[in-house]
């Protein structure tokens, strides 16, 4: 088969990705030195290291691919390796659960992959990814299979429902590679085959809903998760989301003639995919060092780490203000180019497309916002105020190269961030945006100036009391903010997308109902998703399968019947036929 | 980097700096009169920061850093911020300041740490503050980003020097667009400054409380610059919608006497809006926390159909 051959092609698009993919892997990998020691059987930490070597060798090998031989070739070796590194904890129930979801449903990734590859080999004749020329009915076709087949591994909404289980369930290191690094690999395959292809107006508008769906829904069901790795696998759809927004702005504006508009849009969102592996790795590793000292997931039995891991409070910090895009990190400057191409909607030249994208830069704006909600939520329940629980009570600073590793990215997130006009006016970009430089060093130096000039003229006593509560005596972790206290309003404003239930049962004393005796509250959110799609997929699937199972009985006389039917309805076609 | 940007940068921001407090207690006195009550003197936020510079510091026991850089980072902030906002005189044509998004996103990188101090002494008060300031800001958050991309539509620009430019020289109070956008923005700045009947800047230990609730562990000097901070954002807010609705007597020219007009000028709208401001507060009555995001609803309503407006014309 001549066509069937690896070959590999670098150029400016997959050079990035691959310095991406690289960056993440090296803090990654610093981490995990100490992190796979916390793990008890050593077989199976040799199986972490080189899984994790194997896995990253083939993302990397993925992106170089020229050929979509290759290119499925080393994407399936991605998603076994990865398979087998999310099953490493494999005794336990909840991970059998997760590895078996993100198995069917990297598989059905796969599967949609080689619908299209067959497809538009069968168009073109060839498999180079260069070459693909094919008429607009068949490369929007193939479109459609590619954006399902991507979108599986790239966690958009409604194909997002492995994320929050493979997160929570793998290490914390695999988490941070996959989430940080190789649902990128999916954008990249989105944006390459995209980008190749003739495209239309209503892809840009596909990829534009399904970000702003993602989006949206991804950072509310991160609200009201409690578990710290299932609420930043929340968080990567949300931003998954975002990328596919700016990629889908990039799309509407090429086609309406705006190029400066669209480019400014394409490199916002691959800048904003840069920012994600970067600020979402270092919240996964830092959030397992969490895990590792208070051996749970759990943030309401955190609380006051801030005293006891110091160094980790502060690298999570720079991940919560990147990912809440606050000046001057990165993950702000990529969502500015993003605002700034949705504020050139005016110009399209087309009332509804610029109907639609308000809309969607409405949506957008409340994701941004709600994400900031949400890691003052994380940060704040876990690392602020008294601990919760006796475990977080004896934590313990992680080990040196546990925070080195996330040290690296953390920095990488300020340099980003300061240095972004620097960075594209090198890159040879001239986009209208503001300097950051110039509002880092006004921060810094007006912070410098506001705490000098308190020192020289405010009064210098300071006391440390009791924190003040209306006059109980002493104060304990129970009169705390929880979480789901903390989320409980924007709970309750967004109950009609939560579908959430709220029961209460009450006994009283007497008849009249004034003496309260007893009670029971229950607030219950409905997984949507869940309950309304997959199931119902889930369940249809096995319906059909035991009526085949009826079919075949391992009954040979009854074989030999379905032969001899077969064959009759063979003839019978072909004498009618004939 | 010229010396007049430079100029325009230290006049401004110290003009936001010692003007704003006067806007506060302006407020407060006009409530007072509705209420035919005496209040207090016009200077008295100005007293009352002075006093608090004077004050002790007293720091939670449950305390950590975020306690004590939240003041610094929400004062840096503001001050940044006062740069992007020309309330006297627009300077020339620049790219260094005036980006709206990210002038929105300095007040958000304020809010933030002041949500996560409000957590931080695991007090019930605080916590309670930042839950309710986040789910509100992220409520109105859409609002005040159509709100100005229906500016941007309108002016052409998204730097915000350039827009107050652009109302000072083209004949704007006609546009119906503009009267729908202001009653919007001012829904922000009753939003944004924390007023009835979102919130209620009077009380302090009410359960209805949210800003104030999320600083009650801040004293002394920190507490005043929390304050101060608070008082520069409504009037950085306030001095948008002058700027925009009634450009009036704004300068591009730096000459003492056309400061002096502009200064004076200003100062009087911006007392007009605070009276109006007031007057609204004494109006109506704070509203459950549930309720509000009728009143949100509202104000993203009015900026759509700005927006539909715009783009149908």
């Amino acid at each position: 088969m001549p066509s069937l051959q690896f070959s590999f092609l670098i150029d400016r698009l997959s050079a990035f990705f691959i310095l991406l993919v690289s960056v993440v892997s090296v803090a990654v990998a610093i981490y995990s030195v100490h992190y796979v020691e916390h793990g008890t059987h050593d077989g199976r930490k040799n199986l972490i290291v080189s899984f994790m070597n194997i896995f990253i060798a083939s993302m990397v090998l993925v992106i170089a691919s020229s050929t979509m031989f290759s290119f499925l070739f080393f994407w399936e070796i991605m998603a076994l390796s990865s398979f087998l590194l999310v099953m490493t904890d494999f005794e336990k129930k909840e991970t059998g659960k997760a590895g078996m979801f993100y198995f069917v449903m990297t598989q059905l990734s796969t599967v949609f992959l080689l619908f299209a590859f067959l497809f538009i080999y069968n168009a073109t004749g060839t498999f180079d990814i260069q070459q693909i020329r094919a008429s607009p009915l068949v490369t929007s076709v193939a479109f459609v299979f590619l954006f399902v087949g991507f979108g599986i591994k790239a966690g958009i909404i409604p194909f997002h429902k492995w994320l929050p289980y493979a997160h929570p369930a793998s290490p914390s290191n695999i988490s941070a590679l996959m989430s940080g690094v190789m649902i990128k690999v999916a954008v990249y395959g989105l944006v390459r085959f995209v980008l190749l292809m003739p495209m239309e107006l209503w892809w840009g508008i596909l990829i534009l809903v399904a970000g702003t769906v993602s989006a949206i829904l991804g950072v509310i069901y991160a609200l009201k998760e409690h578990d710290i790795k299932r609420l930043l696998a929340y968080h990567s759809i949300e931003n998954i989301g975002i990328i596919l927004i700016g990629f889908g702005l990039y799309v509407i504006f090429a086609l309406s003639g705006l190029q400066a508009v669209a480019t400014l849009a394409l490199i916002g969102a691959l800048f904003h995919t840069l920012n994600h592996a970067i600020f979402k790795s270092l919240l996964f590793m830092t959030s397992g060092s969490l895990v590792n000292a208070t051996e749970t997931r759990n943030i309401e039995d955190m609380g006051g780490l801030i005293k006891r891991m110091p160094y980790t409070a502060l690298l999570f910090l720079v991940g919560a203000v990147s990912i809440s895009a606050l000046p001057p990190f990165n993950g702000f400057v990529s969502e500015l180019m993003i605002f700034q191409a949705f504020f050139q909607s005016a110009f399209l030249g087309n009332p509804a497309l610029e109907m639609l994208l308000i809309a969607s830069l409405a949506v957008f704006a409340l994701t941004s916002a709600l994400a900031a909600a949400c890691f003052v939520k994380a940060f704040g329940i876990t690392f602020l105020a008294l601990p919760r629980s006796e475990e977080a009570k004896k934590a313990k600073e992680s080990p040196k190269l546990m925070l080195i590793g996330p040290a690296i990215l953390a920095s990488l997130c300020v340099a980003l961030g300061v240095f972004s006009f620097q960075i594209f006016g090198i890159l040879g970009f001239s986009f209208p945006i503001p300097n950051m430089l110039l509002i880092g060093s006004l921060l810094t130096g007006l912070f410098v100036f506001a705490w000098l000039g308190l020192r020289t003229t405010a009064m210098k006593k300071e006391r440390i009391a009791e924190t003040w509560g209306c006059g109980i005596t002493s104060q304990n972790s129970k009169m705390e903010y929880t979480a789901s206290g903390f989320s409980e309003p924007i709970v309750t404003i967004l109950k009609s997308i939560f579908r959430t239930q709220k029961k209460s049962e009450r006994t009283y004393f007497d008849n009249e109902k004034v003496i309260f005796k007893s009670g029971k509250a229950e607030i219950h959110l409905m997984k949507f998703f869940e309950e309304r799609l997959y199931l119902p997929v889930a369940n249809f699937v096995r319906k059909v399968s035991l009526i085949v199972n009826n079919l075949q009985r391992g009954d040979v006389d009854l074989h030999v019947a379905y032969a001899f039917a077969t064959i009759v309805v063979f003839l019978l076609i072909i004498w009618w036929f004939a | 980097m010229n010396i007049t940007l430079l100029l325009y940068g230290l006049l401004n921001v110290l003009f936001v700096l010692f003007a704003s407090p006067l806007f506060i207690s302006l407020i407060k006195k006009v409530k007072a009169y509705a209420q035919k009550r005496k209040g207090p003197p016009l200077l008295q936020t100005y007293y009352n920061l002075a006093k608090l510079m004077k004050k002790e510091t007293i720091y939670s026991e449950n305390a950590s850093w975020i306690m004590r850089i939240t003041p610094l980072v929400n004062i840096a902030a503001l001050l940044v911020a006062s740069l992007f906002v020309p309330l006297i005189v627009i300077p020339q044509p620049t790219d260094l300041v005036g980006n709206v998004i990210l002038f929105l996103y300095l007040l958000a990188l304020a809010k933030f740490f002041m949500a996560l101090s409000g957590l931080d002494a695991g007090s019930t008060f605080g916590g309670m503050g930042s839950s309710r300031e986040m789910a509100i800001s992220a409520l109105i958050e859409p609002v005040i980003i159509v709100v100005f991309a229906a500016l941007a539509f309108a002016f052409k620009t998204i730097n915000i020097p350039d827009m107050f430019r652009e109302a000072l020289t083209s004949n704007v109070l006609v546009n119906p667009v503009l009267i729908l956008i202001s009653t919007s923005i001012f829904i922000v700045i009753i939003v944004e400054s924390s007023r009835v009947p979102v919130d209620n800047p009077e009380t302090h230990l009410e359960l209805t409380m949210i800003h104030e609730a999320m600083i009650l562990e801040q004293s002394g000097k920190n507490l005043a610059m929390m304050e101060l901070s608070n008082a520069m954002k409504q009037l950085l807010l306030m001095g948008i919608l002058i700027n925009i609705l009634f450009p009036w007597g704004l300068t591009t020219e730096f000459t003492a006497t056309s400061i002096l007009i502009s200064v004076g000028a200003f100062l009087i709208k911006a007392v007009i809006v605070a009276v109006i401001i007031g007057l609204f507060e004494s109006s109506c009555a704070k509203s459950r926390l549930f309720r509000l995001p009728g009143l949100f609803g509202l104000a993203l309503f009015l900026s759509i159909v700005t927006l539909i407006i715009e783009v149908f014309a």
